[in-house]
């Protein structure tokens, strides 16, 4: 890619961004139910809390679950997407075509209509999350500055997974009468196996060890602990390198379902 | 490239699968397990070229593939076999050079944003298609001013007619200038003042921009309006190719001679009538006689000699009458 269209994908991206904030204004009232609706780990935090009174449970203490489970609504607030349910409904109305007679990929489209709207979200989520942090008097992040900074790119990572798990997910629409429904199934191992619930160190041994590979740990857990201060910098680079390979099979399965379905797309009702 | 068609399609052919299954519970479930598919042969082997700056009207009955045609020559469908060519560029590609000299609108679909006003899309258009800013101006106020739209591209879309909405969807649709736009029925569903709003709007893009147009609708106006030349196609073949004055003299070739009566006609002058066309309409006020061309100058002549006889109009059937024709012949396996 030239300078020149660098500049020029830098601009239209802006301008595609602009819109989707413009839009996410728009539906703010549905934007509050989104952030409500993934509130799971707030209830998770009252309920572990409550069970760790006696003492700690595993390596976790009421604070120990406190910092986790802010840190997890924080994490699943920053690593939302939805573009399953957007992909599958264009897809079976006919509304992608729209999409695809713009000179622009219409996954740039989905992309940034997902990110512009997480400003406005994260507004949203703060007074809730604000609370939290008051009634449990503060939480405990990672003392190491730099593992702490590490949290960043490993929540986009987890953002981007969570994309392009939805993309491959979603395109599977090209054959599938509805394949969110198909997500539904993805979405309730990701609740069980993410570390949304419960953190996945707490699973019997054996386990713990096999979640901690899974995509969903890659999505959530990892991100949470790393952010609170539960990895040692190797745990961390193994943490990336998972994230990293399941980037790259999603990634490869996301452009594959694409492509192919491309060919099969209908464009129906259009 | 001068003397290269604008648009080539080459033994172009689309099928689709089709999951089928009949009404009912019982057909419900058997379709959980065993699911029943039929190939659809949409577009069969379509061959025909177009210059650059035509006017061409798709016309044909409803799933007679026109649209599934347009869809494909702007890059939304793979074809099946056979090859299609716009400015030089397979569609399917969907190159970006490609996709910003085309538009494709759709009457029943829209790309602007629902919540939002249009000017939102339109700005989102401007930069996505790289059109620069001066260039922007220069066609959006004279689009905005011939529609009369002034205030409503300032307003929710959702809260939009929908005459209002197409005038905008037509607008977001050619700020980028397109050298090639594929109408699909524009005007449908609205009344007929909005229709006329839109064909002349249409009208003048092509005059402003010599952009090559190619229309499907379902009013024939549109099409005798907007285009002069027609491609008729049934059951995905192409069954005419011409213009609109050619497809009536072959499928009608009588011409339609009539005049205003005041009172009805007496047994003699309707056996004489008859014995020069067929007399569609005898009753008071009108009298309609469809005749040979060679025999117009007689009958006009007979109906004019008819006491009280007035307005007297000569012409040749209607479009909706001829297509009427074309496809009622269809089960005969006959061709135009």
């Amino acid at each position: 890619m030239s300078e020149r269209e660098r500049v020029g994908l830098g601009r239209k991206l802006a301008a595609m961004w602009r819109l989707g904030f413009a839009e996410a204004t728009a539906y703010r009232a549905s934007l509050l139910v989104w952030v409500l609706t993934t509130s799971m780990p707030l209830i998770s935090l009252v309920l572990w809390r409550s069970l760790a009174e006696d003492g700690p449970i595993g390596d976790y203490d009421q604070r120990g679950f406190d910092s986790y489970f802010v840190a997890a609504f924080l994490v699943r607030q920053l690593g939302s997407s939805w573009v399953v349910w957007d992909l599958d409904r264009q897809i079976r109305t006919g509304d992608l075509s729209t999409l695809l007679l713009r000179p622009i990929h219409p996954i740039y489209h989905h992309a940034i209509l997902n990110l512009s709207a997480l400003p406005l979200r994260t507004l949203l989520a703060a007074p809730v999350g604000l609370a939290v942090l008051i009634a449990t008097r503060g939480i405990t992040l990672a003392e190491d500055l730099v593992l702490l900074a590490l949290a960043i790119p490993a929540i986009m990572h987890a953002w981007l997974l969570n994309f392009l798990t939805q993309l491959a997910i979603g395109c599977l629409a090209f054959w599938l009468t509805s394949a969110s429904a198909l997500y539904n199934v993805w979405l309730g191992a990701y609740i069980v196996l993410a570390g949304y619930l419960v953190p996945t160190s707490l699973f019997p041994g054996g386990l713990a060890e096999l979640v901690r590979v899974l995509p969903f740990h890659a999505a959530l857990g990892f991100p949470v602990e790393l952010l609170v201060g539960r990895l040692s910098p190797a745990e961390a680079a193994a943490g990336f390198g998972l994230q990293a390979a399941w980037l790259a099979v999603m990634g490869a399965l996301a452009a594959v379902a694409w492509r192919r379905g491309l060919r099969a797309y209908g464009a129906f009702g259009a | 490239m001068p003397d290269r068609p604008a648009i080539s399609l080459d033994r172009l052919s689309k099928r689709f699968r089709v999951s089928k299954r009949e009404p009912g519970l019982r057909a419900t479930l058997r379709a959980l397990f065993r699911r029943e598919w039929v190939e659809v042969e949409a577009v069969r082997e379509l061959s025909f070229a177009i210059e650059a700056g035509e006017r061409v009207g798709f016309l044909g009955p409803n799933g007679a593939g026109k649209t599934t045609t347009l869809k494909m020559l702007a890059g939304l469908l793979y074809p099946s076999a056979g090859k299609a060519e716009v400015l030089g560029f397979e569609p399917a590609a969907r190159r970006p050079e490609f996709l910003s000299r085309i538009a494709l609108v759709m009457g029943q679909k829209r790309q602007l944003s629902w919540d939002l006003p249009a000017l939102d899309t339109f700005e989102l258009n401007r930069v996505i298609f790289e059109v620069p800013r001066a260039d922007y101006r220069r066609r959006l106020d004279p689009m905005i001013e011939m529609l009369a739209i002034g205030e409503i591209v300032r307003k929710p879309v959702r809260t939009l007619s929908l005459g209002e909405r197409m005038k905008c969807e037509l607008v977001a649709a050619l700020l980028h200038g397109p050298e090639i736009l594929f109408l699909d029925e524009p005007t449908i569903g609205m009344d007929v003042s909005m229709q006329l709003a839109i064909r002349e709007f249409i009208r003048d893009y092509h005059r402003e921009h010599n952009a090559t147009l190619i229309l499907t609708s379902h009013y024939m106006e549109d099409v005798a309006a907007l285009c002069d030349r027609i491609l008729v196609i049934d059951e995905g073949r192409l069954r005419f190719d011409g213009s609109i004055g050619e497809l009536v003299r072959r499928i009608r070739p009588l011409r339609r001679v009539a005049v205003r009566i005041g009172a009805g006609l007496d047994p003699t002058a309707r056996a004489e009538l008859e014995q020069l066309g067929a007399l569609v309409a005898g009753e008071p006020p009108r009298l309609a006689l469809d005749v040979a061309p060679e025999r117009v100058p007689d009958a006009v002549g007979r109906l004019l000699a008819l006491p009280d006889a007035s307005d007297l109009e000569v012409h040749d059937a209607p479009l909706e009458e001829v297509m009427r024709e074309l496809f009622a012949r269809r089960g005969a396996g006959e061709d135009a």
